[in-house]
């Protein structure tokens, strides 16, 4: 038996969707998209949850995350009730609900609140740079030390956490048995769903979006690499100064074409953008195309002009780390996988 | 008797002359006595071939003629019009079906196909020899309209038949006008209160002096018939005196002590002894509920000069040329507990809904406690499969929606629930729907084999529903207020007007149309129309349309003074008949009525209300009632014509095939029935209920057929049982 709460709209809205009122179910979306399946039908089920406001069941499914918006089922929709943004704005419910501090709700609800975060992590940055007097060497030194005890506090404070609520709220709450073996035998489909995002091929849109996608991915995984674990910033070696500077490009000359369709909102996708999906890829933009230009400005030694460029990296870095990542959009990277992998588990 | 009668057989394009050997029947009833045309035509109905025939009738004389082609209900005026183009009397003509009786049938047995078309051809000629040619009966009518009930469409209807030029008497039982539509504060889909609309009608119709409305009125007694309906109404008196001025009746309604069931508010709140359904309705006089005060003596004297409760109730007789009824609906009122109703003290109808959103103009407050929530749940007393009412009710998914739509927009933090089985918001309707569930109306499907259930849970009302939508899930909705969608349902009086008018009543207790879709407004009852939702459920526009139509069909009925009607009635031979009464008795339309025929008492058929069902006629003791175009000679003849003994040729090879013998009837297969009732007369003699009992045949049929077979010497009477109450049958 469920309560039917017609307040969770309301709740919902203010994470971007607003039309799914107007469904009348009749079932076009589900019928369009090429992901849904018999056993793993969506999207109208998601709507129906939500204009009920079933709280608990939407918060036991994992449909939101098997969804890969190719907005087929807004644009066929005969009521336009934007089944495709809704699934995205549960995505963006979901990520707060899985976050144990409530600040990613806090920031998705609220632009103020998140311009607010991002002017005080500037404003640290600069004060950091003050306490160092501004020497380039000591503040590369910080950043590089930064990185690392960020990915770790982040990773096991925040994400494994949250992972773990995703877990709760999924397998554990809904009562699904699962054998420990099965846990073994399915992680497989973690590592793939989480490098490759293959399930994004099943969409019929495009797959060059896919390969934008994919491309984006591994060469932001693999600057995060080179950065941290190879110390791109502070190396000599030639094959990692290239191969950072490679990878840097890689990920601002793909993001220009998201920022791009993100301001033209030309595709189902871009057409309902929230700050949040906003930040996400300016951001990346500005890593990838800070840190090239770091690496570029140490490279031809300009070390006066670097100073004020790697302040701004650093800020943007802090940024991402200490606002995007544990906060924002960055998580769907592992929701996504994560929920692949939990369906899985849930398979009978 | 018809001396020159022409025969076309069609062969219809192939239709029926592939399996039926028309060629060789032309041939064959051309050498029937009294034919002297007959012959095989490609396509009867073609322009081509109607010329001809026009041509064969002059040329040949021709005093009848016989079309063998298709049914009736297709071509049966396509070729009476050609015999009255030919100078010939329409009812000289008879058409014989012989494509959907015997090509298409019986397309696996070409030559019994023949055989049977060939005794239908010749039962055709032998009718048609009989044929007299009939003319219409012209009806003198006044032009005047009784139009009874005056809500919107009876109101709307009498504008439009005295703007005609008829004399309009329009009656309403209430004291008031309006009807229903009086007690709807915005109407869909202009949104237009419902009372402006029965003010801006009521001072529309008092623009014309040849409307006369009566309020509190009833049908008592209806004679007469199309033309001249003479109609007995009863006008209940309102127990004020005509002398009384208008202040003093004002003063009387502000001080009366005594209240009263509120009907117009639908028993919501109580009103006093003296009242008007609402401040401005119409006619502007006050009504006095006399056995309600009769025990207010105080205030009846002091108002002696305005209240006269010993006023009597009028009689008077109307005479209309044509009725029109627009009676209306009643409410579906739910039983006690239905979904909580009455057990329950947040459930309300939405009529009743409707009412309090009226009294609440600023927040919606049902006994004492806001609403905030609704849950509406549809289909209430209609659409049962295992009820009475299995119809839709047509327009409450609408009147729901739009009260959703006026519940926000009047109180604004108001949050509706919607429990239906399907929604029918057709034609532009749809577009509230849209607008409903975008502003946040919830939607629930249930099935009628799981319906919602109402409880009560602490303090409040908690509706249990599988929602369909929602994979059978069982939902529970707290809601401040339950609406029961109730749908139409016939008026409780309907029965008493269908008898006063003898309109036929559907299983669903509305008022019956001749037709659907080509006589809609019509009555089997000639003059009498319907309009409005005594038909039906209708919504206010379809009301209104078809009262227009019933209102345009009495206009062109009425217009020239007089009424041409078929003449295939009964009649009744006067010098024959004994007045027994028994054909006055079986009549469904008061035809038929004592008269005076010199001396005698005999039976006189009224030929404006005949509709010529002949249902007189068999019960006819004397067998003195014929029924035109059915005359016992005409039957008779056909019979015999259909049971001659016909040689038919396999088509092609020219043989004569002999039919096995079977009996001695001049058919050469026995007609099913026959068969089944030779074979249950098991034993040597055996009476009717005996064969009734073998054969599990109808005992009416078993009769009619044994009557035959005996005539025909299939059987004979073998003496009477030992009763002496039934005949003994045995085989010849």
């Amino acid at each position: 038996m469920s309560r039917v709460n017609p307040k969770f709209a309301t709740e919902l809205s203010k994470y971007g969707s607003s039309d799914f009122n107007a469904c009348f179910n009749c079932g076009n979306c589900t019928a369009t998209c090429s992901l849904s399946t018999a056993d793993s039908s969506f999207p109208r089920e998601m709507i129906r949850y939500t204009t009920l406001g079933l709280e608990d069941d939407i918060k036991a499914s994992l449909k939101p995350w098997e969804c890969y918006y190719c907005g087929e089922c807004s644009s066929e929709c005969p009521r336009q009730a934007e089944p495709g943004e809704l699934m995205m704005s549960l995505r963006r419910y979901l990520t707060a609900q899985y976050d144990w501090t409530g600040l990613s709700g806090l920031l998705y609800k609220s632009l103020p609140l998140s311009i607010t975060a991002f002017i005080l992590t500037f404003v640290g940055v600069i004060v950091f740079a003050f306490s160092v007097g501004f020497e380039l060497e000591k503040m590369i030194h910080f950043g590089h030390l930064f990185e690392g005890i960020a990915i770790g506090t982040i990773g096991l404070v925040i994400l494994m956490p949250n992972i773990a609520r995703m877990w709760y709220f999924t397998i554990l709450k809904p009562k699904t048995k699962v054998p420990f073996m099965k846990y073994l035998k399915s992680m497989g489909e973690l590592f793939i769903h989480m490098f490759t995002q293959k399930r994004a091929l099943g969409c019929d849109d495009n797959q060059f979006r896919w390969f934008e996608h994919f491309i984006l991915v591994i060469g932001y995984l693999s600057l995060l690499f080179t950065t941290v674990a190879l110390n791109w910033f502070g190396t000599s070696s030639l094959f990692v100064i290239v191969l950072g500077y490679v990878m840097s490009a890689i990920v601002f000359v793909v993001t220009i074409d998201f920022v791009s369709s993100r301001i033209k909102k030309d595709k189902a996708v871009s057409k309902h953008s929230q700050p949040s999906d906003i930040f996400f890829v300016v951001w990346l933009f500005f890593m990838g195309f800070t840190a090239f230009l770091v690496r570029l400005f140490i490279d031809l030694d300009l070390l006066e002009m670097n100073k004020w460029l790697y302040i701004f990296h650093l800020t943007v870095l802090v940024q991402w780390a200490l606002i995007i990542v544990p906060f924002g959009k960055w998580t769907h990277f592992l929701y996504r996988s994560f929920a692949m992998y939990f369906a899985k588990l849930k398979e009978k | 008797m018809k001396q020159r009668i022409g025969v076309y057989i069609c062969h219809c394009g192939g239709n029926i002359s592939d399996y039926v050997d028309v060629e060789e029947l032309g041939k064959m009833f051309h050498q029937e006595e009294n034919v002297v045309v007959s012959k095989d035509v490609m396509f009867a109905c073609a322009d081509s071939n109607q010329k001809d025939m026009v041509a064969d009738i002059q040329a040949n004389k021709l005093d009848a003629i016989v079309v063998c082609s298709c049914s009736p209900k297709l071509h049966l005026h396509t070729f009476k019009n050609v015999a009255a183009r030919a100078g010939l009397n329409p009812s000289n003509y008879v058409q014989v079906n012989i494509r959907e009786q015997c090509s298409w049938p019986h397309s696996d047995r070409p030559r019994e196909a023949t055989v049977k078309a060939a005794g239908l051809i010749r039962a055709g000629i032998n009718r048609v020899s009989y044929s007299e040619s009939l003319e219409n009966i012209e009806l003198t009518v006044k032009k005047s309209a009784l139009v009874i009930g005056a809500g919107v469409s009876g109101m709307k209807a009498a504008i439009d038949l005295a703007r005609s030029g008829n004399e309009v008497f329009l009656i309403e039982k209430d004291f008031f006008v309006g009807g229903r539509i009086a007690q709807k504060q915005t109407l869909f889909p202009t949104n237009q209160n419902g009372k402006e609309v029965v003010t801006f009608l009521y001072n529309e119709m008092k623009k014309f002096p040849n409307i006369t409305i009566f309020t509190g009125a009833t049908v008592e007694k209806v004679s007469g018939s199309l033309g001249n309906f003479s109609v007995d109404i009863k006008v209940k008196p309102r127990y004020i005196k005509p002398s009384a001025d208008k202040r003093s009746v004002e003063r009387a309604m502000g001080e009366c002590p005594v209240t009263i069931h509120d009907d117009f508010n639908l028993g919501l709140v109580e009103r006093k002894a003296i009242y008007k359904n609402y401040p401005e309705a119409l006619p502007d006089v006050p009504v006095v509920d006399a056995e309600a005060l009769k025990d207010a003596h105080d205030f009846t004297s002091k108002f002696a000069s305005t209240l006269n409760l010993n006023e009597e109730a009028q009689t008077l007789s109307l005479i209309a040329g044509s009725v029109l009824v627009t009676t209306g609906y009643d409410h579906y009122q739910p039983k006690e507990g239905e979904y909580g109703y009455k057990t329950i003290s947040n459930v309300v109808t939405l009529p009743e809904l409707n009412r309090l959103m009226e009294m609440n103009p600023e927040k919606l407050v049902y006994k004492g406690k806001q609403i905030k929530s609704l849950a509406f749940i549809y289909c209430v007393g209609s659409r049962q499969t295992k009820g009475d009412n299995k119809y839709c009710s047509r327009q409450c998914c609408t009147s729901t929606i739009h009260t959703s739509l006026q519940l926000k927009e009047k109180y604004k933090d108001i949050q509706t629930y919607h429990l239906y089985r399907d929604i029918r918001t057709y034609g532009k309707q749809e577009l509230m729907y849209a607008e409903s569930s975008k502003q946040g109306d919830l939607y629930f499907k249930y099935e009628e084999k799981e319906m919602p259930v109402v409880s009560v849970d602490g303090k409040s009302t908690i509706v249990k529903v599988k929602d369909y939508l929602t994979a059978k899930k069982e939902m529970e909705i707290e809601a401040d207020l339950v609406v029961l969608v109730t749908g139409m349902v016939a008026r409780e009086d309907a029965t008493t007007i269908s008898e006063l008018f003898k309109i036929p009543i559907g299983r669903d207790k509305f008022f019956n149309e001749i037709h659907p879709k080509l006589k809609p407004v019509e009555t089997v009852i000639k003059g009498v129309y319907i309009g409005g939702t005594c038909q039906g459920p209708k919504n206010v526009s379809e009301s209104v349309q078809s009262s227009l139509a019933g209102a345009s069909k009495i206009t062109a009925l009425l217009k020239s003074g007089t009424v041409s009607v078929d003449p295939i009635i009964a009649s009744v031979d006067a010098n024959k008949c004994t007045w027994c009464g028994k054909c006055s008795d079986v009549c469904d339309f008061t035809a038929i009525k004592e008269v005076l025929f010199g001396e005698k008492h005999v039976a006189g058929v009224n030929k404006a209300v005949c509709t010529g069902c002949g249902i007189c006629a068999p019960v006819c003791p004397e067998n003195v009632i014929e029924i035109a175009q059915y005359t016992d000679n005409e039957i008779e003849s056909m019979i015999d014509g259909f049971m001659m003994d016909f040689d038919i040729k396999e088509k092609g090879t020219g043989e004569v095939v002999e039919v096995e013998e079977e009996g001695k009837v001049g058919m050469k297969e026995y007609p099913l029935v026959w068969r089944e009732i030779l074979a249950g007369m098991t034993a040597e003699k055996n009476t009717i209920p005996e064969i009734v009992a073998n054969t599990k045949l109808a005992g009416e049929l078993v009769t009619f057929h044994l009557m035959t077979m005996n005539r025909y010497g299939v059987v004979v009477p073998a003496g009477m049982d030992a009763k002496e109450t039934y005949y003994y049958y045995k085989r010849k």
